[in-house]
């Protein structure tokens, strides 16, 4: 089975190729089982991957399987001044962090295809929508499974390519096709910091594979770089692309926006899956930033800044799905705050557990969606989508749909770090990792109420959603009902996930996690020992205070909310302008239109005025000198050539009139008769002249 | 002949190539005929009559022969811009002679007026039509 | 043969490029000259064409006997023959140029482009007859071909002109092709696009053996191309019609002009790339294995012999000069047929004189058409009575055309003949003057309508308008036939100089 792993990326493409070019023509039965069949395929393969080599041989475990020279040998300058090759190969390495990325692409990815086919069932869009889930499972997986930052980035352009696609799925709505443009175009400025870190390393490394890479960075810098030198250029360029894929400040605006699209594709790209590439591709890095510490440091900033900001922006949504848009963007800022603090397992951990949970809430809210839209319809009304992911208008719905129900409270919980659960052990992973370095209390004060925050909102979403009465109507209520199969196992199933995920990695040293990718994070070379070790005792304090600021967080949120949907009054009456802040982003998308938009629309249309004015007047003054020398005198006389023109006119049309019936058609005969007296001519040389 | 098997097979790959596009696009592209959509496109022109005997406006002409003035002219220009260097001052300036010809047919057909879509004269026919040609 | 680079063949060039400067300086006058009144306009066009061609004119009067180069890397000849067409096309063209600025055809429409386009065809013309690469060859001739066909169809407005300029299109399009078609046969066969390294080419046995029916018909298919320019059969169709519908100074120039310069081409190809000549460079014998000679002179009979006895029934005068033109054609190939020296300096004769007789007939039918208002020969009725000295004028031109002496006609008709029967071919000559006799009839014919006819009727006769300039121009053109067996010896003299062809050794 490992000896296919390469197949693991290349069926779905298969799949999205069939899909493409025919499901346009094929029954919904056939694409559905195309494209979840494809998955599932690489999905068992991985699985074998896993349960064979991985198990067996443990994290120093590598497979790599080169396809074809993809970019053959290419003369390039290097930093040193030498030439080197650039030389690219289509390969696919299989290691221990790319084992848990492509488990938990594929087996994620499973999940929300099967619950697709619910979910999608009555959109005219089915095959597209398809061939679109497997051709982001196709670049997804070459990213994470691809061996050089070169094949990286095909992946990286190819998750973006249909993120902007299935963003826009509904492109008939203006805010869905603005929403696709907002992301394409927000992570263009991402991609070009990542392609600029890939010429700098190739002009650094004179290669693009990752280990050797690793190992080039490993051999000519043989201590951490103290000031900012060509690594932490390349670490910084890097993470630029990370914010854009990852959504964190200052290019995190898109994600929330990308909520436009279908509700799979938001637990699917914009919560498991695509947006946790940024993440990867550090990690990836490992060493590379294990060399650069102020690109760490850099990082650690943005992530924790990231947390706690889209945390509190959390707190007073009312869209279902925004909330949990706003909870992505702060979980990956944690986890890039562990990234930071050098704990990239922990930060790959939280990757693990957060893609079951934040996956299953999405699915959940996108269930209740489905329910909420059904019961509209069937009543007869016609409020707009938004309003039906308004949890002002739900309320109860855990007696109608109470499989959707708890499976997202227990999701909830994990997301809300309730010991015990997933949740609970990748964020005091993170958590503990803020300890370390010298910024002990700072990052652990900031991370510990962005937790809190969390708690407080996920608490509040689910007593306005799931407890309380329903307040979209009489009517509607009489039509709410639980979501199909297809969509509740899966359900079910991540809900299981959320708690049975974390107990590879339990605290104490006791985790398997931290030992299995750490080879891998190294790029494949020996590890060093282990310099930190903490006390448990210490670990636990800082554990049950985190702990304790939640269980705080809840309570609150219990006490604002529950019989009291209006809840959100205590704060909007108390503190008016924090409740406006928060409910309105920061203004941060105000702020960017006036800025960034307008600046660039400003000097787009100045630099048009300059083409039109300086450069077409240059042109055309150019052009004015070469007529001025026949524009000697420009006076029209209109009525003399007018009066010229009539008058020829009026003379000859009177005798071509008479002319008019003449035919042409002899020209034919002319033609053919010089082609005879052609041959004639031959003719006569071939039987008296020709000697 | 077997010179001529790399000719043949660019024959063969180009009519590939092209009819895999055709076919892609006629497997993908969704399929929601307008009368608008059928129309050939001819430059914005509507057309008239039946496609086997597509009437084009005689001004495409006009454009036509300034256009192959000019391409003629790149297609000289290049290979002399190539061998500048060897050939000289006086392939310099025969070359400048050659574009001041072509300079002078550019200024010839600006000035009669062959660069306008609606001449100067009919424009002013135009003027005077009456009024309501146009809805009719 | 001195093979001359792009500088030094300058020297060789310079009425090619005042005229080349004059077209340009023209087509500015043209251009800055919009808004001005149509008779200033005219000034501003026509002198300035008018000095650059008489500039040029008196830069090819000084010929020189002593050099013969190829010029441009032997793109084009510069020699005694090539001297001397050079002077025959700018005459005409100055000639033309002046029978535009009275006609009444042209009276309505602007002539800045006429004349360019006169200019165009006059260096083009001076390229093609010069030509000694196959590449030049093709290109000089579709130059001539293009600007031609625009002159055809000047009269915008005019559906007989348009229908001119469209059959000579297409008709030239086939031809042209035909013959591409045939040069790049030879150029296969060869490996050559220069007519010399051609010759030595098919000089060599094993081509002579393997390449017969090749050369068979690429000579044919070069052929289209350049009888076309002649007009011969059976390329000739285009002319009847070509004529008739365009501006009669226009058919004037078609009928010299290009047929000029198509005979030539025929000499510098099959003189220069099919016949070596003798050590003296007074005679030619073929090379390869195919006898164009035979073909050649069958052509000029049939041409000839058709020609004349299109025109008997014709009743358009510019259709009847048309079949004329046609016949004359099939006259001066009896003198290319001969491979000789002598036979270059008849041909020569032969078309300097054809310049004025058939120059003078045209101008008369312009006169004619200015005041008649037709081109029927029936309308020429009753002109002796309008305008005698006219009408003794046209009689000289038409007893020229006819070959009859003292006129210089028959001084043309005289030479060719004799060189003919010097060659040993006297029943070729003989079918040459039974030619004559025939065109007799129709030439006698128009004289009949313009002395006799009408002249019952009692109608009072208003002299005929006759533009001084026009008078003037007729003086210039009938005088040289009158007294043609004087400047015999002139003619003879500067020919001779003139049979001097550019080759190889």
């Amino acid at each position: 089975m490992s000896d296919f792993f390469w197949l693991i990326p290349l069926i779905p493409g298969v799949g999205a190729l069939i899909n493409g070019l025919f499901g346009k023509r094929l029954p919904k039965p056939v694409i559905h089982g195309v494209a979840i069949g494809a998955v599932a395929l690489s999905f068992l393969i991985a699985l074998g991957c896993f349960f064979g080599p991985f198990l067996s041989g443990g994290g120093e475990t590598v497979l790599e399987k080169t396809l074809f020279t993809w970019i053959p040998g290419m003369s390039a300058a290097q930093a040193d001044g030498t030439m080197a090759d650039f030389t690219a190969l289509w390969q696919y390495r299989l290691d221990a962090l790319s084992m848990v990325m492509v488990l938990v692409v594929t087996g994620i990815g499973l999940l929300i295809h099967i619950y697709s086919m619910g979910y999608m069932s009555h959109d005219p869009g089915y095959w597209r929508f398809f061939t679109y889930l497997n051709l982001f499972t196709f670049f997804m997986l070459n990213l994470v499974l691809g061996a050089n930052f070169l094949m990286m980035f095909i992946g990286w352009e190819g998750v973006g390519l249909c993120s902007y696609l299935l963003i826009g799925f509904w492109f008939e709505r203006d805010s869905a096709a603005n929403a696709g443009k907002k992301a394409f175009i927000v992570n263009r400025i991402g991609d070009a910091g990542f392609i600029l870190a890939i010429f700098l390393i190739f002009y650094t490394f004179g290669t693009v594979d990752f280990y050797e890479v690793m190992a080039g960075v490993s051999a000519q810098f043989d201590s951490p770089e103290a000031g900012w030198g060509v690594l932490t250029a390349i670490g910084l360029l890097l993470f630029v692309g990370a914010t854009g894929k990852s959504a964190q400040i200052p290019l995190y605006v898109w994600l929330p926006d990308a909520m436009e699209g279908p509700t799979p594709v938001s637990a699917l790209i914009h919560a498991a899956t695509m947006v946790t590439a940024g993440v990867y591709m550090v990690a990836r890095s490992a060493v590379l930033f294990e060399h650069a510490p102020n690109a760490m440091l850099v990082v650690a900033i943005v992530g924790v800044s990231t947390a706690v900001f889209a945390a509190s922006i959390g707190l007073f949504q009312n869209d279902i799905k925004k909330v949990l848009a706003y909870s992505t963007v702060s979980q990956l800022g944690y986890m890039f705050l562990g990234l930071g603090m050098g704990a990239y397992a922990a930060a790959i951990f939280h990757l693990m557990t957060h893609a079951f949970f934040k996956a299953c809430l999405f699915l959940g809210s996108g269930s209740v969606i489905h329910t909420m839209e059904h019961a509209e319809h069937a009543s007869g009304g016609h409020r707009d989508y938004t309003e039906m992911q308004d949890m002002r208008n739900m309320g109860g719905l855990l007696k109608h749909m109470p499989k959707t129900g708890w499976t997202f409270i227990i999701a909830t919980t994990a997301l809300a770090g309730i010991p015990l659960t997933a949740g609970f052990f990748s964020k005091d992973e993170i958590l503990w990792s803020a300890t370390h370095g010298g910024h002990v209390t700072l990052f652990w004060i900031v991370g510990v109420i962005a937790a809190g925050m969390t708690a407080f909102y996920m608490t509040r979403q689910v007593i306005l959603t799931f407890f309380g009465e329903f307040r979209g109507g009489e009517k509607m209520a009489s039509h709410l009902h639980e979501s199909p199969s297809s969509m509740t196992i899966p359900l079910m199933v991540l809900a299981v996930g959320s708690i049975v995920a974390g107990y590879v990695g339990l605290p104490f040293g006791a985790s398997l996690i931290g030992p299995f990718l750490a080879p891998a994070l190294n790029a494949g070379m020996p590890i060093e020992a282990e310099a930190h070790h903490a006390s448990v005792a210490v670990e636990l304090m800082f554990m049950g205070a985190s702990v304790l600021v939640g269980l705080c967080a809840i309570f609150l949120a219990y006490r604002m909310y529950w019989g009291k949907p209006e809840g959100d009054k205590a704060v909007s009456e108390g503190w008016p302008g924090v409740y406006r802040t928060l409910y309105n982003k920061y203004f941060v998308d105000e702020i960017y239109g006036a800025t960034v938009v307008d600046g660039t629309l400003g000097g787009a249309s100045a630099l048009n005025a300059f083409d039109a004015e300086v450069v077409d007047g240059a042109v055309n003054g150019a052009a004015k000198l070469t007529l001025g020398v026949s524009d000697l005198s420009n006076l029209a006389d209109a009525s003399l050539v007018d009066g010229l023109v009539n008058a020829v006119w009026k003379v000859l049309a009177g005798v071509s009139n008479g002319l008019r019936h003449l035919q042409t058609g002899v020209l034919q005969n002319y033609a053919l008769m010089m082609m005879v007296g052609i041959g004639a001519l031959i003719g006569f040389f071939y039987y008296y002249l020709w000697t | 002949m077997i010179e001529y098997v790399g000719v043949l097979m660019f024959l063969a790959a180009g009519a590939l190539l092209a009819a895999a596009a055709t076919t892609v696009s006629g497997l993908v592209a969704p399929h929601n005929p307008t009368r608008e959509k059928l129309m050939p496109y001819e430059c914005g022109e509507n057309p008239v009559g039946s496609p086997w005997g597509v009437q084009f406006n005689i001004r495409f002409y006009v454009f036509v022969l300034v256009f192959l003035i000019f391409d003629v002219e790149a297609v000289m220009l290049v290979p002399w811009a190539v061998v500048l260097k060897e050939l000289g001052t006086p392939a310099l300036i025969a070359g400048f002679i050659f574009i001041g010809m072509l300079v002078l047919g550019l200024a010839d057909v600006w000035r009669k007026g062959d660069l306008e879509w609606v001449r100067e004269e009919e424009r002013a026919a135009l003027k005077t039509a009456p009024k309501n040609a146009k809805a009719a | 043969m001195e093979r001359l680079d792009t500088i030094s063949s300058l020297q060789y060039f310079v009425p090619e490029i005042v005229l080349v400067f004059t077209l340009m300086a023209v087509l500015v006058c043209d251009l800055v000259s919009k808004n001005r009144a149509p008779r200033e306009r005219r000034l501003l066009i026509v002198i300035p064409s008018l000095i650059g061609l008489v500039v040029a004119l008196s830069y090819s009067l000084q010929g020189s006997e002593a050099v013969s180069a190829g010029l441009f890397h032997n793109m084009v000849a510069f020699d005694g023959f090539g001297q001397m067409l050079r002077v025959i096309f700018i005459v005409t063209s100055i000639f033309v140029l002046l029978f535009t600025l009275h006609s009444n055809e042209l009276r309505l429409v602007h002539h800045g482009e006429l004349l360019v386009l006169l200019l165009t065809v006059t260096v083009a013309l001076i390229w093609m007859a010069n030509s000694i690469n196959l590449l030049m060859i093709y290109l000089a001739l579709e130059t001539v071909s293009v600007a031609s066909y625009v002159m055809v169809g000047y009269l915008k407005t005019d559906r007989l002109s348009n229908e001119a300029s469209l059959k000579y299109i297409l008709f030239g399009a086939v031809s042209t092709g035909t013959m591409l078609f045939g040069l790049s046969l030879l150029y296969g066969l060869t490996g050559s696009l220069d007519l010399f390294e051609i010759r030595s080419a098919l000089s060599s046995q094993e081509v002579v053996a393997s390449s017969g029916p090749a050369l068979m018909v690429i000579l044919v298919l070069v052929l289209a191309g350049i009888g076309f320019k002649m007009a011969t059969v059976p390329f000739h169709f285009w002319c009847p019609d070509v004529y008739t519908g365009a501006p009669t100074p226009v058919t004037a120039f078609l009928s010299v002009g290009p047929k000029v310069a198509g005979f030539a081409v025929l000499i510098r190809f099959f003189y220069g790339g099919l016949a070596s000549p003798s050590e003296d460079g007074a005679s030619w014998a073929m090379v390869g294995s195919v006898d164009w000679q035979t073909m050649l002179m069958g052509i000029s009979v049939i041409t000839m012999t058709l020609g004349n006895v299109g025109a008997l029934l014709q009743t358009n005068m510019k259709r009847l000069l048309a079949y004329s033109s046609i016949a004359h054609a099939g006259y001066i190939m009896m003198g290319a047929v001969v491979l000789s020296g002598e036979g270059i300096q008849a041909m020569l004769a032969y078309m300097i004189i054809y310049l004025f007789m058939n120059l003078g007939a045209f101008l008369v039918v312009i006169v004619v058409h200015n005041d008649v208002g037709s081109f029927d020969i029936k309308d020429y009725a009753g002109i002796w009575r309008r305008a005698p000295l006219l009408t003794i004028g046209m009689g000289i031109l038409l007893f020229s055309l006819m070959g009859i002496p003292p006129f210089a006609g028959f001084l043309a008709k005289w030479y060719i003949f004799s060189v003919v029967i010097d060659a040993g071919l006297g029943w070729f000559a003989v079918i040459g003057g039974l030619n004559s006799a025939i065109g007799a009839f129709y030439y006698l014919k128009i004289l009949k309508t313009m002395f006799i006819d009408g002249s019952d009727t009692p109608e009072p006769s208003t002299p005929l308008a006759l533009q001084p300039l026009y008078a003037g121009l007729l003086l210039v053109l009938i005088v040289p036939n009158i007294i043609g067996l004087l400047l015999w010896g002139y003619l003879d003299r500067v020919t001779e100089f003139s049979q001097k062809l550019l080759d190889a050794m």
